[in-house]
């Protein structure tokens, strides 16, 4: 992922991808089964809702009194960056509308941030379906494992764990931060997530830094 | 959480990936000038997630190990280094730091 731009990701890289969301399916799952008490309804949330963000944004407000409509209202309002992501992804992609729906519902930061780097249409669809495959192959057997066999990872905190998601999606931008345009987007994007997140409700501050990309545009793009 | 709310959870999620894809892109892939915000929006996006996950404790900022971590992972994607040496020395780095009482 930090090669050349033009290769995408490599056997080694997918595999670590594919840790990464096991991890994530397992710690995640955990804490939703902990709340639900069933493993069933944990599973097909997992595989129905197909946003671990969205999980954790309704489990929030719940656990904080909140009422059920606005814990699924948190949840929407959580999920609007991957309709930014289905923007970008599907603003690159050359395929029929049954494809493009197929993407669209499976449209997460790793494998769309990787996709649009490619300059073939035909390299972007390769991408997206090789990461969105590792990606969903660690986050299923994740959510397997902790909602069935609970938390085998141990203390996800104490291990570090919560540190991994973070460093992988930095993993994954490094390319773009090396762009003129793209690290002012990215410099204004994290900039107004950080003014934001002490006083706007949890999603609002991720997509106001939709508003990073709109500057970054008046920024010509460096030569390669 | 109940069948109902994972439903109604989906409807929201799907939508708006569905939207983004057939009304969003549509327009986005239509105006040449709005053609880069294909790599711009994940740049902004995904950097705002990162500052949430590494410096946001619910509706309040917080400095703690996990910043540690991602500054030895930004090193690291500064130099170049492979994906799964980056996510590990920032785990590993937010243990120790932790372990310390940072």
């Amino acid at each position: 992922m930090n090669g050349e731009p033009s290769a995408g990701p490599g056997r080694s890289d997918l595999a670590a991808l594919a840790l990464t969301f096991f991890a994530l399916g397992v710690t995640t799952n955990v804490i939703v089964l902990d709340r639900v008490g069933s493993v069933g309804l944990t599973i097909g949330a997992a595989l129905i809702v197909n946003s671990a963000t969205s999980e954790f944004a309704y489990v929030a407000v719940r656990d904080a009194g909140g009422s059920e409509w606005a814990a699924i209202l948190a949840g929407w309002v959580v999920a609007s960056r991957f309709g930014l992501f289905a923007v970008s992804l599907g603003a690159r992609l050359r395929v029929g509308p049954a494809h493009r729906a197929a993407a669209a519902v499976m449209s997460f930061d790793p494998n769309v941030t990787l996709a649009v780097q490619q300059a073939d249409p035909r390299g972007v669809v390769a991408v997206f379906w090789r990461v969105t495959a590792a990606m969903f192959a660690g986050w299923i057997i994740g959510t397997l494992v902790g909602a069935g066999l609970g938390n085998v990872l141990g203390d996800a905190e104490r291990l570090g764990l919560d540190a991994v998601f973070p460093a992988a999606l930095l993993a994954i931008i490094g390319n773009l931060l090396r762009r003129g345009d793209g690290a002012l987007a990215a410099a204004v994007g994290g900039g107004l997530c950080v003014l934001l997140i002490p006083i706007a409700p949890a999603g609002v501050p991720i997509i106001a830094s939709l508003a990073g990309a709109v500057v970054a545009l008046g920024v010509r793009e460096p030569a390669p | 959480m109940t069948w109902a709310s994972v439903v109604f959870l989906a409807v929201g999620v799907w939508g708006q990936r569905l939207l983004g894809m057939f009304v969003g892109a549509r327009v986005v892939g239509r105006v040449p000038a709005l053609a880069r915000l294909a790599t711009l929006i994940p740049a902004a996006v995904v950097m705002a997630v990162i500052v949430q996950l590494t410096l946001g404790d619910g509706r309040s900022l917080t400095i703690d190990a996990r910043l540690a971590g991602m500054a030895v992972a930004a090193v690291l994607v500064w130099r170049r280094a492979p994906f799964v040496a980056v996510v590990c020395a920032a785990a590993a780095t937010t243990a120790l730091v932790r372990a310390l009482g940072g």
